[in-house]
């Protein structure tokens, strides 16, 4: 057998092995985790937190190539709407459903009120100015004493519940964090192919000819913030429901870029590498927990060696949910 | 993930294995990486040091102690995760657990859902008046911490006026309070609260507001390495008023840090007895040293203590289960190197002991306590 | 009230300077690569702990250093993090030359995680205290207190500053640069070393935010492994202010946002009526930092990059 031949003859094979195997894996992780010890499920649910949040802020980094590194604000927003609307602080206790709602719309309007200043910035500039963004979030949450409680945070929050069902075990965050992941990846992907996407496409490729087709570049970029902003508070309004208790440690500039870190080491711009992204750097630390400090400089060393390995990240773009799909069916 | 899936199996076959009758299992989080890895893990060896000396001598009633030390990055999301890891772990009936308020107000609910008892070492005062059934503080909280400088400062100092600076973090921010409200019933006059940012090595500016207002004390809420940097600074800048600071600053570091002229004459809050206060306290120093090959840290003594009242819990629990561990804990009396601990019915110590130093020269000077 | 003008201003000048060190390595690798070094920081801290080491090699205790061994400490310590610097880039940013604009500033995290991470794990994690390189002598002027460490830091920052300004203007190894700096593409053609030329920016770089290191742990007394990213990330505004890219614009970014934060630290209550105290500092440095990028979207001194602009396309 030829060389070339050799390689048309494991070609369709080793692209359907692939997608079957992930597949597998994945279906079976699904089926096995809720019977798994608690333990096991809330590192699942951290996980599943971190991809929700590495969808949100892929829409910006990714599709739209607008360096964001004050993502963690709108976590933050989403985290403090949960814990300020259903919790002993205001005595407000609203119902969990309502309250997404309520932190998805804060979500997208602090996402646009990001947006508008940073339409003219490029680049680094945009880079900076985001982080700026954050930080403020994160100082003014601090100071802002008789609203979030300062650096005390706010505890004993509401245990949530979605038509009278409580969801209060680790267990109930897993299947509530599976269906919201799963729908905005779901958004996430179809948004990527419709017309709105591939503006987004056109600005991160080259700006300047996207307005020249016309493109309305400041409408896409608002929208690209906006969406971004939304899952990214849905994140975190789950994230304080599941904690049950907030304060501004969570929301920390590093945090912002470990989101970054994660989407550029599984693969940028697609969904499937920033589940390889967060596998790897939310999953790996817990596995090695007992090694304290020399789990970080391993898992720094490996970020180096990966992105020199892999500059494109882990899973390249081309390989996106729609290959892996049509490679299932052996199309 | 084949590690993961390992794991997995390590998991299990713990869970399958038959359970050796006679050993139980404490759970220990605390920051073991990051900034403040220093006083996790020196308050943790504390406890170690008292635990395998326990073991050596065969346990307490044939039961024997091990232990689960777990790194919780000060972070409340780390620490959720090893709370879980711990109540899943039926061995595991104690946690001497997190270092850090912050933490431990995210994972209490978690113990308090699978019912395991801990030691929970957070300061904050809130801790105990949410009703948890099944942790107990072994260790003062900041109500008392900051209670004995405030007197002191107005009864043997006469002091009349006070200013206090805070570091906005949960136990710099939580303590001035308290001081500030303290002094102010003793009859002094609060001057002005001057929030820094909790990152600030520059108080320069700061300390030139501070200037004009000529208090008689100033008390800092916040920890190292900010504690000496603001005591070298304002001596510096020539500012004579007393400062106060709480237990971050028990630690040689403040006066090598400060350096010894700047420091002089300030005082430290701490729930720490001087490690030459009694014969049993200066054995145990002595201990830690020859174990570890390095001084006891700050909170070292409050493991060895720790592992004093698990020793008592053993001798007198009606079994081994959580429950019965956590009916012992809370009726425990005992009496360890810091004196005589008992809980009352919140969990928290019925007479926490608390104590105020000098710095006098390079060492620690005690002036009060309570 | 004249006192304290004076001494406030000397404070900013003293944190200024030695923000401007730092800020000057960002913004060189920034020149010739266009690429965010988030590892300048840790290098920052490197300069400190490096010259911890040799002074306790020296002299043993490292409190009774005389000033030859604190002389010696200090340039040999300023010239092996610059080696340090050149041999990150060998291993960690040069295999991504030709990559995404992303790739090499992730590699640098990487860099920096593992920087602070192994230092933690040698020296330990707790700060240490470090030895004063200036005699302290207070100087009261007109009310105001003035050390004589500030005055050192001072000097020391200006004659490393204008080292570099010379270096830059007018050597042969100064024009290289520029060249690099200015096209790579064209100057490879024209025959230039490119990767000497890059080679020397990770080695000055490092060499100056090392000095940054040594002045700032021996003025506050202190040094911490993490140390390096609160000050890294001012110095990173710092430069971003002025106009990355732009070597005089990072000094100037560095003093304007000294004199913000000393500023904003005396005056925010007075101004506020005590509605908002100093703890808010930082959110008028970052409102400063966006308001100019508004007005000026590259920065005080950067080029005005147009739209029509090619440098900016494709960013990852």
């Amino acid at each position: 057998m030829s060389v070339a031949e050799a390689r048309t003859a494991v070609r369709p094979r080793s692209s359907r092995i692939v997608p079957l195997l992930v597949f597998a894996i994945t279906i079976a992780l699904i089926v096995a985790t809720p019977f798994l010890p608690n333990y096991y499920v809330r590192v699942v649910n951290s996980l599943l937190i971190y991809i929700l949040l590495g969808i949100g802020l892929n829409i910006v980094i990714g599709y739209t190539g607008l360096l964001d590194l004050g993502f963690v604000a709108f976590y933050a927003v989403g985290a403090y709407t949960y814990a300020l609307l259903a919790s002993p602080q205001f005595d407000l206790h609203l119902p969990f459903l309502l309250i997404l709602v309520i932190a998805a719309c804060l979500g997208a309007i602090t996402g646009i009120l990001l947006g508008i200043p940073v339409l003219r910035l490029r680049g680094d500039y945009l880079a900076i100015v985001t982080l700026g963004f954050g930080e403020i979030i994160r100082i003014i949450i601090n100071n802002l004493d008789w609203l979030t409680g300062g650096p005390q945070g706010i505890a004993r929050l509401d245990k949530a519940s979605i038509l009278g069902l409580q969801i209060a075990r680790p267990v109930d965050f897993f299947w509530l964090l599976l269906v919201v992941v799963v729908v905005a990846g779901v958004v996430a992907w179809r948004l990527e192919h419709s017309i709105l996407g591939k503006a987004w496409a056109a600005i991160r490729e080259d700006q300047d000819a996207a307005r020249g087709v016309g493109i309305n570049t400041t409408n896409a970029k608002l929208a690209a913030f906006a969406t971004s902003a939304t899952i990214g508070s849905i994140a975190g309004a789950i994230f304080g429901a599941s904690q049950r208790f907030v304060s501004p440690e969570s929301f920390t500039l590093q945090e912002s870029v470990l989101i970054v870190l994660m989407i550029v080491v599984g693969g940028i711009g697609n969904i499937l590498g920033i589940v390889a992204g967060a596998a790897i750097l939310i999953l790996l630390p817990e596995v090695l927990r007992e090694f304290a400090e020399w789990r970080i400089l391993f898992l720094g060393l490996l970020m180096i060696f990966l992105i020199i390995v892999r500059p494109a990240g882990i899973v390249p773009r081309s390989f996106g949910p729609e290959k892996l799909i049509r490679g299932l069916f052996g199309k | 993930m084949r590690k993961f899936a390992a794991t997995l199996l390590f998991g299990a076959s713990l869970f399958a294995a038959p359970a050796m009758a006679e050993q139980v299992t404490v759970g220990l989080s605390a920051p073991l990486s990051g900034p403040q890895a220093y006083f996790g893990t020196t308050w943790h060896n504390g406890f170690k040091l008292y635990v395998d000396k326990l073991n050596a001598e065969g346990g307490v009633n044939g039961v024997t102690v091990a232990y689960e030390q777990e790194d919780d990055k000060a972070d409340p999301r780390e620490g959720t995760l090893v709370a879980q890891k711990f109540c899943d772990n039926d061995q595991v009936v104690l946690g001497l657990v997190n270092f850090n308020s912050g933490v431990a107000q995210s994972t209490l609910p978690i113990y308090e859902d699978c019912t395991l008892p801990t030691m929970t070492f957070g300061s904050n005062p809130s801790l105990t008046k949410q009703g948890y059934e099944f942790m107990v503080r072994p260790v003062a909280n900041d109500l008392a911490g900051a209670l004995l400088p405030a007197e002191f400062a107005i009864g043997k100092l006469g002091a009349k006026t006070a200013l206090v600076v805070n570091d906005k973090q949960v136990f710099g921010q939580g303590i001035s309070e308290i001081f500030a409200k303290n002094f102010q019933a003793g009859g002094g006059t609060l001057l002005d609260t001057i929030a820094v940012a909790p990152n600030d090595v520059d108080f320069a500016a700061v300390l030139a507001q501070i200037k004009p207002k000529k208090p008689d004390v100033i008390y800092l809420g916040a920890v190292m390495p900010q504690l000496a940097l603001f005591a070298k600074q304002m001596h510096e800048q020539g500012i004579t008023a007393t400062l106060i600071v709480p237990d971050g600053g028990y630690t040689p570091d403040l006066i090598k840090q400060a350096g010894e002229p700047s420091i002089q004459g300030t005082l430290v809050a701490i729930q720490v007895p001087p490690m030459d206060a009694s014969p049993a306290i200066a054995d145990f120093a002595k201990a830690y040293k020859a174990k570890y090959g390095e001084e006891a840290g700050p909170y070292s003594i409050y493991g060895y203590v720790q592992g004093q009242i698990l020793e008592q819990v053993l001798k007198t629990t009606k079994g081994l289960t959580r429950e019965d561990i956590n009916a012992a804990l809370h009726a425990v009396k005992v009496k360890t190197a810091v004196g005589d601990l008992e809980f009352d019915e919140t969990g928290e110590l019925k007479v926490a002991p608390s104590y105020l130093y000098k710095v006098e020269g390079s060492n620690f000077q005690l002036v009060g306590s309570k | 009230m004249l006192g304290n003008l004076i001494q406030q201003t000397v404070n900013a000048l003293t944190i200024g300077s030695i923000y401007a060190l730092i800020a000057l390595g960002y913004t060189m690798v920034y020149g010739v690569l266009r690429m965010i070094n988030f590892a300048h920081g840790e290098m920052f801290m490197l300069g400190a702990y490096v010259a911890f080491l040799l002074l306790s090699m020296l002299v043993g205790d490292v409190g009774m250093a005389g000033a030859i061994a604190l002389a010696m400490a200090f340039v040999i310590a300023i010239f092996l993090v610059g080696a340090v610097g050149v041999g990150i880039e060998r291993v960690a940013y040069k295999p991504l030359r030709n990559s995404t604009r992303l790739a090499p500033m992730l590699s640098s995290l990487g860099v920096s995680l593992s920087l602070v991470t192994g230092i933690q794990i040698l020296a330990g994690p707790q700060p240490v205290a470090f030895p004063s390189f200036f005699p302290v002598v207070r100087y009261e002027v007109m009310g105001g207190t003035i050390t004589s460490m500030q005055i050192g830091i001072l000097v020391a920052a200006f004659v490393l500053m204008f080292g570099l300004h010379f270096l830059v203007t007018r050597s042969r190894i100064g024009i290289i640069v520029r060249a690099v700096s200015e096209s790579r593409p064209t100057a490879q053609l024209l025959g230039i070393n490119v990767n000497g030329a890059i080679s020397m920016v990770f080695f000055v770089g490092p060499l100056l935010g090392a000095a940054g290191g040594i002045l700032y742990a021996s003025y506050y007394g202190i040094m911490s492994p993490t140390m390096g990213a609160v000050i890294g990330l001012k110095a990173f505004t710092a430069a971003i202010l002025g106009g990355i890219g732009s070597i005089p614009g990072a000094m100037l970014g560095a003093f304007i946002l000294a004199f913000v934060e000393v500023g904003g630290t005396a005056l925010l209550p007075v101004i506020t009526h005590g509605v908002l105290g100093t703890e808010y500092r930082d959110v008028l440095t970052f409102a400063i930092l966006i308001l100019v990028l508004l007005v000026r979207p590259a920065g005080i001194l950067g080029e005005a990059v147009s739209e029509e602009s090619v440098v900016y396309k494709r960013e990852f």
